[in-house]
């Protein structure tokens, strides 16, 4: 048996054996690399109202439950929510803004919450750093505002707040206008599902099956392309 | 109702039957077609509603090639470049020349976790290595935790899809299955308390397994992320509450920049699932301090890739994203559902990789196991031309064959040399067509037609009618009519 090694040296060695460009350099493989063709869409097509028209009719396609508000009127809003949802026991990610935290329910705030106490909770509320319309997808980058990734996965419903500045049309403006490569990244493109038995579309399996999106209605000028996204603590 | 227990399935193409004789088993079984038969076109349907919405479809395809064979072309380079990265992110990196070495490397850090279960993100390429008896056999239970994994785990079944991997079991089968194995009598056949059934079973065991394994479906060179794409959260479970992952990939999965998951991301769903977007995908890049497994080690896999590189045209094998869509679009898949291609790589893709993992050296069978119609290449998100490979490689196969010692007692090339010999001149050929003629009518019947032909003449006739040949050939007619004129 060989070394870890060996084999890599060897598996090394069997490539280049096949491959013409043994002795590349760095930059001539970048020069090759820029020279790809990518010849589809990188921008979107959508004004402002179209745009946030389909990030709402993609994610309710999803069964994600889709509000709107005003900035002024988001925390009404997110109590409103959480009465609805007839739950009492929320996660939350330790850098959440400090007014989501509504009163009246009871906060598990994650400074280092134990896999249990997460199981403990009924919902979870985050903020988010995109969405992308035309899947329906939101990104969570996890940073103080989104909490660890195991906050936003155990609890059964989740309550997810999204500025509409933070939304995009396609894949390619999300990649292209995030500031730089996240270490973490979940992208959650409605509920979890399977279809595995007959194709039949089944909502929850281990993931939240309720997704609730709150999209705020931020200052957003319709004609300025944004150069890069504002991330969820800027917010 | 459930598979006859004769209907014994192998995926080791050392071991597996022919094609044609593995394909026998589902071509006899109703049940079995009807249920691929199903599942097939309900994908394939969302598929192509959402291919058709894509106004920049080809492009895509396009880009995807030309950067995924940019990928193979220079892989020594963005294998190292990932290695790094990985590393210096917390990550460790082992490389595994063969499937036994991939075994060992995982039993090794099992070990050094003290692990005695552990939990899995279904991973094709661990069927590949054939990880879960290996790991059962040195003592570690394992447990796949993706539904159709959990279904073909418990119900001690082989995975006939690379995406949907038990298509062909039907929701009284898995009822059943669930009934017997999780010891809930009760259970309906509704697919959503099945679905609710797996759920309980594996909550407890992702609150309580600290270890796990997953395969990869990129990484990425330039920050030494991992993405997994997936559905069910099976995989966040895994990927997030253990203390120790093993992520198994194979040495092709590498994408240069951060910025390239934008196109593939854009294919794999839809070509996959006829989905927009998986409903989640996950990217990590080594460890994370207070979040998610602290001890992080990827394994790169070889096991016969590297040696795919060398021929031009079967490299393109490797560009392989693992969606699945050739299969769904593959008349021949359709009906002989994904046993019959005796590896855990079956339809269109399967027919060309598995042989030449193998090196050759088994599944001889699977090139010819095409119409070459095309829909694979067609299908293709990243444009592996399927048809070329497959010809390709019958080449091979014919060429290895050429050189047995064996090939006299065989019919099949007796004959095809003796059709060399008579095609060879025009009078050799017109005299065989005479005697032929003569011979062929002893088995034509009054209805025209040829039902059955002895020796490898059945071959064609086990499964259909051939027609009885004519009384004049059409140089015969021509002549005739040239007379005639006269």
């Amino acid at each position: 048996m060989t070394s870890s090694a060996e084999a890599r040296q060897q598996i090394l060695d069997s490539i280049r054996a096949g491959t013409e460009s043994v002795a590349q350099s760095a930059a001539k493989l970048a020069d090759a690399y820029a020279a790809l063709p990518r010849a589809y869409n990188h921008h979107g097509q959508l004004n402002t109202e179209a745009l946030l028209a389909l990030m709402v009719e993609r994610l309710r396609e999803y069964g994600a439950e889709v509000v709107e508000c005003s900035p002024g009127q988001l925390t009404a809003t997110i109590a409103a929510q959480l009465s609805a949802s007839g739950k009492h026991i929320f996660a939350a990610p330790a850098g959440l803004p400090a007014a989501w935290f509504i009163p009246g329910f009871d906060w598990k705030v994650d400074y280092n919450l134990t896999t249990q106490e997460i199981e403990l909770a009924e919902g979870v509320v985050t903020s988010s750093s995109a969405g992308i319309a035309d899947s329906g997808t939101i990104a969570l980058h996890h940073s103080p505002a989104e909490g660890r990734r195991v906050l936003s996965l155990l609890p059964d419903w989740h309550l997810c707040v999204l500025y509409a500045s933070q939304v995009v049309e396609s894949l390619p403006e999300y990649f292209s206008r995030i500031p730089q490569p996240p270490r973490l990244a979940t992208w959650i493109s409605g509920p979890s599902a399977t279809a595995d038995i007959e194709m039949t579309r089944i909502k929850g399996v281990h993931g939240p099956r309720f997704l609730h999106v709150v999209l705020v209605r931020d200052e957003r000028k319709p004609e300025t392309v944004l150069e890069r996204l504002p991330q969820a603590n800027d917010l | 109702m459930t598979q006859p227990a004769s209907d014994k399935v192998i995926l080791d193409p050392r071991f597996a039957p022919p094609f044609p004789q593995g394909a026998l088993n589902v071509l006899r079984n109703p049940q079995l077609r009807k249920n691929v038969a199903h599942a097939i076109d309900v994908i394939q349907s969302k598929r192509g509603k959402l291919v058709a919405e894509k106004t920049d479809w080809q492009e895509l395809r396009s880009a995807a090639s030309a950067l995924r064979a940019h990928v193979l072309e220079n892989l020594d380079a963005y294998l190292e470049e990932f290695e790094a990265r990985c590393t210096a992110a917390g990550g460790e990196v082992h490389w595994a020349a063969d499937a036994a070495q991939a075994r060992q490397i995982i039993l090794g850090l099992l070990r050094q976790e003290g692990a005695r279960e552990v939990i899995k993100i279904k991973t094709m390429t661990s069927a590949e290595i054939q990880l879960n008896p290996f790991l059962e056999a040195h003592g570690v239970k394992t447990y796949e935790t993706d539904l159709a994994e959990i279904i073909l785990q418990l119900g001690e079944q082989e995975p006939s899809h690379i995406v949907v991997p038990a298509l062909h079991v039907n929701r009284a089968q898995v009822r059943e299955i669930f009934a017997r194995r999780m010891g809930l009598e009760n259970l309906s056949d509704d697919p959503q308390a099945l679905t609710a059934a797996a759920r309980t079973y594996l909550r407890q065991k992702f609150l309580t397994i600290p270890t796990a394994i997953s395969g990869a479906n990129f990484l990425v060179a330039e920050t030494g992320s991992v993405a997994i794409v997936e559905s069910e959260g099976n995989g966040r479970m895994c990927l997030t509450l253990p203390r120790a992952m093993i992520t198994l990939a194979g040495i092709e999965k590498v994408l240069p920049r951060f910025g390239d998951l934008e196109l593939m991301l854009q294919l794999l769903a839809r070509s996959a699932t006829g989905e927009r977007m998986n409903p989640y995908t996950s990217l990590w890049t080594g460890v994370t301090p207070g979040d998610g497994p602290q001890r992080f080690h990827v394994v790169l896999l070889d096991n016969g890739r590297s040696a795919m590189l060398r021929r031009p045209v079967e490299r393109q094998t490797l560009r392989c994203i693992r969606c699945a869509a050739c299969m769904n679009a593959c008349p021949v898949y359709r009906q002989t559902g994904g046993h019959a291609y005796g590896s855990v790589y079956p339809g269109p893709i399967g027919a060309i990789l598995t042989p030449q993992l193998m090196h050759l050296q088994h599944a001889q069978t699977l090139p010819y196991a095409s119409s070459l119609c095309g829909a694979c290449y067609e299908v293709c998100p990243v444009k592996i031309n399927i048809p070329q490979v497959l010809l390709e490689l019958r080449a091979q196969v014919t060429n290895q064959e050429r050189h047995q010692a064996a090939r006299f007692l065989d019919p099949m090339y007796l004959g095809l040399r003796i059709a060399n010999f008579l095609f060879a001149r025009a009078g050799r050929f017109h005299l065989a067509q005479r005697f032929g003629r003569i011979g062929i009518r002893l088995f034509t019947r009054r209805d025209g037609w040829i039902h059955s032909l002895p020796s490898i003449g059945a071959k064609w006739t086990q499964t259909r009618d051939l027609r009885g040949f004519p009384r004049q050939t059409f140089h015969e007619w021509w002549a005739a009519r040239d007379k005639e004129a006269k």
